[in-house]
């Protein structure tokens, strides 16, 4: 559906974009198109019909509007009057706010480059709908593929993998011999061939029995290896490609659910390595065996066996389907119960703070009993479930042993023969119990392999080598820059700077203004919606990623600190720095003397989130990490926000020391702390709207100004001088 | 009453006017407070920097014509649909897909780990939140047919 603009022909009335929207104008879900031409913007009725057709010449001005559950485009008309064009779900939001960006531009005699894809939100093989933001139907996944795939993660154990499968074969061939040994001793019996010929027999038997206890030894001890060697490779491969996404992917999903991939979906394959396949591939075998021994046999006997299989596969996937979905059901359920024991339990201060107990525990027992209730009915309908699976199957039984019988009271089969038929019965009839669950299992197990490798395909932040390795000198400048973390939603809107090397930039403007944002586009945390980001004049996506930020140092607004000690946390991004240097660096942080006053100094463990530590000491490791880190360009996004006026001078005197021949950008909510930058470059929603020196910039008496003003007022007020 | 006197027009065509003692707004957009646990109550009015200009907590009581425009602006900007029916509820790998008659026609759509995204706002209110965002809002599920109740109850 993407057209470019430079394909376009002369005709004015050449459909330039077409979109297809899921709302009507009386907000009704339905299909309407969305056409932009040359000259003018149309909505149509599937059929093409137009339903309102706009000249572009009229319109002022165009914009999308984020909705509750959808939005909707906005053209203003030279008249001042507003027009809805079209409204969408949020299905398809990111495309329509493009399209309005689009429909703006050529509003005000720009001719921008079209080139818009439409979202597919359904399975081109199924025609179902697509879960979240991935292309696998989960349905149509390609089976075989994806067993492929992680039979590739077999190659490394080729070895233990054949000869795994060579053991199960023969020990599963074996289990076919006793009912053989069976018949032979009746059969003895009844040539009366005395009683050595029993002895000789048993023999035989208990000689199998050993064997295979031991063959079932060895396999299941290399197939416990195989599985915990793929799924620990599994795991490795996805974690490793997991560190490798860009982080918007991050911001759309919890870091729960992101856990869970590499822990539950590789759990999954785990558990279908070692239970399903082996049972799958065993009972599979002995079945084979079974039909082609009767076969031989009595040819009779054998059909008698099969017959009833078709009916209880039948029966026993009508009687399982449900009960998974409520097996699901309860494993939802007590999700829920996890999510709330988490939050309460990491909320702990916040609830006794507030003396909630009661009320965490009323929520508590309310999910528990929903859990409790709900794997309860699943239990017992599976119970039921099961019962009746037993009656159909040994109906089966029933129904073998009377034309068995039959045939055995009309001397139409031996005894021995009678015998080894009953004997296979149990061997074929015994897993049938499990073969619809296999199914499941296979599913599951397979949908999660299809979304380990979906991460492992998706579009990596970092190709290994690519890109031009390139020493920073330090200029930055911001061409055109547009950028939403969700493109229906611009936080940037045409951000335009050039910090020169050296230089120290401050951003200031009100929260949520863009001043992180800003500093995310530089470290290249996110890529640009439109506009480019130029570092010494190249554009940053043609330097090497990775050596690009090694050359940036960044202190965060939240300070994260890994588990570990202090030093290991300073030299985190140069691991082979000497103590001393990390003191250095410390001393520089002005973090030194509070870190020597630790019980264990340099040494002292830091909690998971360096929960031991204040939030200014925190700030201050960061500090020091940075320095020690020695880039180029330098970021502090609000490196002074937690601490008191004392620590912030001595902060802020380590932030002077360091950023001598360093391009920084500092971000400070206080705003006398930025009076040392060469520039401020004051954001207002996502626009500059000033820019300047300090001293500039409060003669001008503008919006800086005022900042200052409300900000000096309200320190009066508290006592900040 | 706890705000000030006001009123809104519609001029030009498509475009809301409001209008109080002190100013003229010309750009402001009504936002429900509390849609969802008191529906119809709370009406507030923001300005183009989403801050609030004055909240209505009886709607119903504001003089018809702005009640009129307000009310129908915020139709069109609720995109909310409320489920009626039910026709078929699947779960399968995870992945739920619902196929539901609603206030704004008959909808498909799928939902991912309803552990979170099926939300019990009241013993009875249930919301589903789609894999795109899109909110589906069930406000008493005993008011769904029996039918629907059962397929209803058999997946959340
Ligand atoms: N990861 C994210 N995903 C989606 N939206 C985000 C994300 N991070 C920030 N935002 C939104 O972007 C806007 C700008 O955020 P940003 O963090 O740049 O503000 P800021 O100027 O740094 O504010 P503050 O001074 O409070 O730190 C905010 O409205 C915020 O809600
Ligand atoms: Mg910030």
């Amino acid at each position: 559906m993407a057209l470019a603009a430079a394909e376009k022909e002369k005709s004015p009335e050449k459909i330039l974009l077409s979109l297809t929207a899921d709302l009507t104008e009386s907000a009704e879900f339905g299909e309407r198109l969305l056409e932009i031409t040359q000259k003018s913007v149309r909505v149509c009725l599937p059929d093409g019909m137009p339903v309102q057709v706009i000249d572009l010449e009229d319109v002022a001005s165009a914009k999308s509007e984020s909705l509750v559950s959808g939005g909707r485009i906005l053209a203003t008309l030279k008249t001042g009057e507003q027009i809805p064009v079209v409204s969408y779900t949020l299905t398809h939001a990111e495309v329509f706010s493009d399209a309005a960006h689009i429909i703006d531009e050529m509003a005000k005699g720009e001719s921008p480059f079209i080139a818009l894809e439409q979202k597919v939100s359904r399975c081109p093989k199924c025609e179902r709908l697509l879960p979240e933001d991935t292309t696998v139907c989960p349905r149509c996944v390609s089976r075989s593929k994806a067993m492929l795939r992680i039979a590739k993660y077999l190659v490394p154990y080729k070895k233990q993998a054949l000869r795994l499968a060579s053991i199960a074969l023969v020990s599963t061939l074996m289990t076919l011999l006793p009912g053989l040994i069976m018949k032979q001793i009746i059969e003895a019996y009844e040539n009366s061939l005395g009683e050595s010929e029993l002895f000789k027999w048993m023999g035989i038997w208990a000689g199998i029995l050993f064997t295979m206890v031991v063959l079932k030894v060895l396999n299941d001890r290399l197939m416990v290896f195989l599985a915990a060697n793929i799924s620990a490779d599994l795991k490795n491969a996805t974690y490793r490609a997991i560190e490798f996404l860009r982080l918007s992917y991050f911001d759309r999903k919890p870091v729960g659910a992101i856990a869970s991939r590499v822990s539950m979906d590789t759990d999954r394959i785990w558990h279908f390595l070692v239970d399903g396949l082996p049972f799958l591939f065993n009972n599979a075998l002995i079945l084979i065996g079974v039909i082609v021994i009767l076969m031989v046999q009595n040819w009779f006997l054998a059909v008698c066996i099969i017959m009833p299989f078709p009916f209880i596969i039948l029966i026993s996937m009508k009687v399982w389907r449900p009960i998974s979905n409520l097996f699901h059901r309860a494993s939802q359920k007590v999700a829920r119960v996890h999510m709330q024991l988490h939050e309460s339990l990491s909320g702990i201060r916040v609830v006794k703070a507030f003396a909630r107990e009661d009320h965490e525990y009323k929520k508590f027992i309310q999910r528990n009993t929903d859990f409790r209730d709900a794997s309860l009915y699943a239990d017992q309908r599976w119970i039921t479930a099961h019962g009746t699976m037993n009656l159909v199957i040994q109906s089966g039984t029933i129904v073998t042993w009377t034309v068995g019988g039959l045939m055995l009271y009309r001397n139409q089969i031996s005894m021995g023969e009678f015998i080894l038929f009953n004997a296979y019965l149990g061997l074929a009839y015994g897993p049938l119990h499990w073969f619809a669950q296999i199914n499941n299992w296979f599913s599951r197990a397979m949908a999660g392999a299809e979304r380990i490798f979906e991460i492992m395909d998706m579009p990596r932040e970092i190709v290994e080598g690519e890109g031009e390795q390139h020493t920073v000198q330090g200029s930055v400048e911001f061409e055109k820059v547009r950028f939403g973390y969700d493109k229906s939603n611009p936080i940037l809107k045409e951000v335009n700077f050039k910090a020169e090397a050296g230089q120290m930039i401050g951003l200031v403007g009100h929260s949520g203004a863009g001043k992180s944002t800003t500093i995310n586009l530089i470290c290249r945390f996110y890529e640009p919606n439109a506009g480019r980001i130029l570092i010494d004049g190249k554009d940053i996506q043609d330097l090497s990623l990775q050596d690009f930020r090694s050359q940036i140092g960044i202190v965060l607004q939240e300070p994260f600190l890994f588990h570990g000690t202090i030093a290991e946390n300073i030299r985190y991004g140069r691991p082979d720095a000497s103590i001393e240097e990390i003191m250095r660096a410390a001393r520089a942080a002005n973090a030194h003397d509070f870190i020597l006053a630790k019980p264990e100094g340099y040494d002292t463990m830091v909690g998971e989130r360096g929960v031991r530590l204040s939030g200014g000491e925190k700030q201050r490791i960061s500090i020091a990490r940075a320095i020690l880190h020695d880039p180029q360009i330098l970021i502090f996004d609000e490196a002074t926000s937690s601490v008191d006026v004392e620590t912030e001078k001595q902060i802020q005197e380590a932030i002077q020391r360091l950023v001598k021949g360093r391009t920084t950008f500092a971000i400070a909510h206080r705003l006398s702390t930025l009076r040392s930058a060469d520039r401020l470059i004051v954001l207002d929603r996502g626009k500059i709207i000033e820019e300047g020196s300090h001293e500039e910039l409060m003669a001008k008496k503008g919006d800086f100004y005022k900042l200052v003003q409300t900000q000096s007022q309200v320190n009066e007020i508290i006592g900040i001088a | 009453m706890s705000y000030p006197k006001f009123e809104v027009i519609e001029q030009p065509a498509g475009r809301l006017r409001l209008i109080t003692d002190e100013q003229c707004w010309l750009e402001f957009k009504p936002v429900w407070a509390s849609p969802l646990s008191h529906p119809g109550k709370y009406l507030a009015l923001l300005d183009g920097k989403d801050k609030e200009i004055l909240i209505v907590n009886e709607p119903d009581e504001l003089d018809e014509g702005t009640r009129k425009l307000l009310i129908s602006e915020l139709e069109r900007r609720v995109l909310t649909a409320q489920i009626t029916e039910i026709i078929e509820a699947q779960t399968e790998f995870g992945v739920t897909y619902w196929l539901t008659e609603t206030s704004r026609g008959r909808k498909e759509f799928v939902t991912q780990s309803l552990q979170e995204n099926a939300l019990w706002l009241a013993p009875h209110q249930l919301l589903l939140i789609d894999v795109n965002g899109n909110r589906f809002e069930i406000p008493d599920t005993q008011a769904l047919d029996p039918e629907s109740q059962k397929k209803l109850f058999a997946t959340v």
